[in-house]
């Protein structure tokens, strides 16, 4: 099994790629050349590996689920506790990595671009720490939805700049921070918050993410004495579901599985699920699964979760997906909620809507299972932002 | 001889510069699209260049984001621009005509962009393929057809040189970073790199982005071999499309021909 993918021009078999406009390519060969350069260098490694430690305090436990266990009593289910990251989710480990490939560039402005958020936060975290310039660029129904996240950003010192082009959404907010870099090329450090975009982001993003997966594997030696036997992470762009499964892509005993957001079921159209109903395309700089038309327009797209509402998916997931060694399976907005009621009250953490997507997939998975198994989900992130929205749902008044 | 060339060879033997006008189909509608192809030549535009509408167009600034979403509400497609391309052709044999647009609009069409070149089209400029790249490794492999690259700014000289060697028809130069309809010209900046351009190909060279006014036409022009204006001439067609009185659009083209003359 290839592990070393992408190849030279960023693919990952037929997808990946830089299908960017010509102004960009000068910053994604920079980009390329100093990640070459740093990846392998001990002392860039030492302080991210440090600032992983120290900032965001991993490694992240791997904690057994007790009752979630006993209520479905076949495999024993664990929980990678990427939401006890600083800042709340797995974004921060991608952002920490970006920022000092940024110091090393001498930049002096960064950009990115959020859907729920939480990268959006993870950015204005990390650019905070070393006082850089940050603007955000975020969907004006994301702001909405979001707003919790919004207004931790400005304490953080980042302007958002609210984008109401399209579906204002993630898709929208991307293709705004792509036409701000085109702009200000020289001087700004464009940190995509997940495993999409153009080479060489995809790779980029997944290795700082990788850190999950890698620390998973010593972690399942240490609790059951082997490797898991299946892996579940939520997948909207990809990057939990990349670094959870990136370490294990070659064992081929461990089944990979990404949770797609069905939004209202994958029958109506209106979803976010485009690995499972979506077909080859270009958005963002990378050929990928894409829910387009059949003229290749991209459709607007259907999720509770703001951090899955996206009509792409990374590259590699494709890849993956095409020669069969993950799974990528959807679920709807109503099993989602049924989860993360469940979450909450048998296991006392509260996921994030995004996160609920993976747990949603246990109902269908674990009676396949048997008692002897093992399996892991990472709990890619807190689900605090996400209160406003789920009292908006269930009609509560606080 | 292809359009293109013979079109930008009769200009040069009357010391004439280019003049390329960007309009997106199908804006406000593909019936006065046809009719504003013929008036912009007409007024003075040597090249047409149709934009083909795309949900996501990351080079665009608002002007032009905003036509693709107004064509897109029409249900425009390829196949409507390359019919557009026809009949534009019943009274117009001599215009050249290129496509310009995102790839992912192109690979959806791929026999009908290879067929194009017989139903009119003489060229096609992917904004988001890379120049290094070929458009024959996507599917597109009609020899027929022009294939216009951007070259910008902050191209590197290896790679000015990949990209010269795939091109045919004329080099884009993209004269500033940025988006379509964006301001801040560098004059020195553009001549220097348009000269190097020139120095190793002989391959005209067109220069596009930003241009607002005549100064701006009239400096682009004295290094390059024409100029090429989209987001004034999309911005004030969408003043215009109510009554659909275009005369502004006519007299905007016809000042910058004189400009560049």
């Amino acid at each position: 099994m290839k592990d070393n993918l992408p190849d030279k021009d960023g693919f990952f078999g037929e997808y990946g790629g830089k299908f960017v406009p010509e102004t960009l390519m000068y910053a994604l060969n920079e980009l390329e050349q100093t990640y070459k350069t740093l990846k392998d260098n001990n002392d860039f490694n030492a302080e991210f590996h440090k600032d992983l430690a120290e900032f965001v305090g991993r490694p992240s436990p791997l904690y057994f689920a007790k009752r979630l266990t006993e209520h479905y009593s076949t495999a024993s289910i664990w929980l990678k506790r990427e939401d006890l990251n600083h800042t709340g989710a797995h974004k921060i480990n991608n952002t920490v990595g970006q920022i000092l490939l940024a110091k090393y560039m001498g930049k002096k402005r960064i950009i990115a671009e959020t859907g729920a958020g939480q990268h959006g936060v993870a950015t204005a975290t990390v650019a905070a720490r070393l006082g850089l310039d940050c603007h955000i660029y975020m969907g004006s129904e994301d702001v909405r939805r979001q707003s919790l996240n919004v207004y931790r950003m400005k304490l953080l010192g980042a302007k958002v700049h609210e984008v109401n082009s399209g579906s204002a959404t993630l898709k929208d907010a991307l293709n705004e921070a792509l036409r701000d870099w085109v702009t200000n090329i020289e001087d700004t450090y464009y940190i995509i918050g997940s495993v999409t975009g153009p080479h060489p982001y995809p790779m980029i993003v997944r290795d700082f993410n990788a850190v999950v997966g890698y620390e998973l594997i010593e972690q399942s030696q240490e609790s059951f004495g082997r490797m898991p036997d299946s892996i579940i992470a939520c997948v909207g762009g990809g990057s939990n579901a990349m670094g959870i499964f990136y370490p294990f892509i070659k064992m081929d005993n461990v089944e990979l599985i990404g949770v797609e957001a069905a939004g209202k079921g994958i029958e109506t159209g209106e979803h976010a699920a485009p690995l499972n109903d979506g077909t080859p395309g270009v958005l963002h700089g990378a050929k990928s699964y894409l829910m387009q038309d059949e003229s290749g327009q991209v459709k607007g797209t259907a999720s509770i979760s703001a951090g899955l509402d996206y009509p792409g998916v990374g590259p590699e997931h494709s890849w993956l997906k095409d020669i069969k060694r993950a799974k990528y399976v959807a679920v709807s907005d109503d099993e989602v909620m049924k989860a993360f009621h469940m979450v909450n009250k048998m296991e006392g953490i509260l996921p994030a809507l995004e996160t609920a997507h993976a747990f949603a997939y246990l109902d269908e998975l674990m009676p396949k299972m048997n008692e002897d198994q093992h399996i892991v989900i990472n709990v890619s992130g807190r689900g605090d932002k996400d209160l406003n929205s789920v009292v908006e749902i269930e009609g509560i008044k606080l | 001889m292809k359009r293109i060339e013979k079109k930008l060879k009769e200009l040069s033997q009357d010391n004439q510069k280019a003049f390329v006008g960007y309009i997106v189909a199908g804006d406000p509608d593909l019936e006065t699209s046809l009719e504003l192809m013929h008036l912009s030549v007409d007024s003075g535009v040597d090249i047409l260049e149709i934009g083909v509408p795309f949900t996501d167009p990351i080079a665009e600034g608002p002007t032009i984001q905003q036509a693709h979403d107004r064509s897109l509400e029409n249900q425009t497609n390829l196949q409507k621009i390359v019919d557009l391309v026809g009949k534009f052709r019943e009274k117009d044999s001599n215009t050249p005509i290129i496509l310009m647009g995102y790839i992912n609009n192109f690979l959806m069409y791929k026999d009908l962009i290879n067929r194009s070149h017989d139903l009119g089209v003489d060229g096609v400029l992917v904004v988001d393929i890379p120049g290094e790249l070929s458009l024959e490794d996507y599917g597109i492999d009609n020899q027929d057809l022009d294939v216009i690259s951007l070259v910008s700014p902050t191209t590197s000289k290896d790679r000015v040189k990949e990209i010269v060697k795939n091109s045919t028809g004329f080099i884009y130069y993209v004269t500033l970073r940025g988006v379509t309809g964006s301001s801040n010209l560098d004059g020195n900046e553009i001549e220097k790199n348009i000269k190097h351009i020139k120095s190793i190909s002989s391959i005209p060279v067109m220069a596009g982005f930003g241009i607002k006014n005549s100064n701006d036409a009239k400096l682009l022009s004295s290094f390059s071999d024409g100029i090429v204006i989209g987001s004034s001439i999309v911005e004030l067609i969408y003043k215009n499309s109510e009554n659909k009185d275009f005369h502004e659009v006519s007299d905007y083209i016809s000042n910058m021909k004189d400009a560049i003359r």
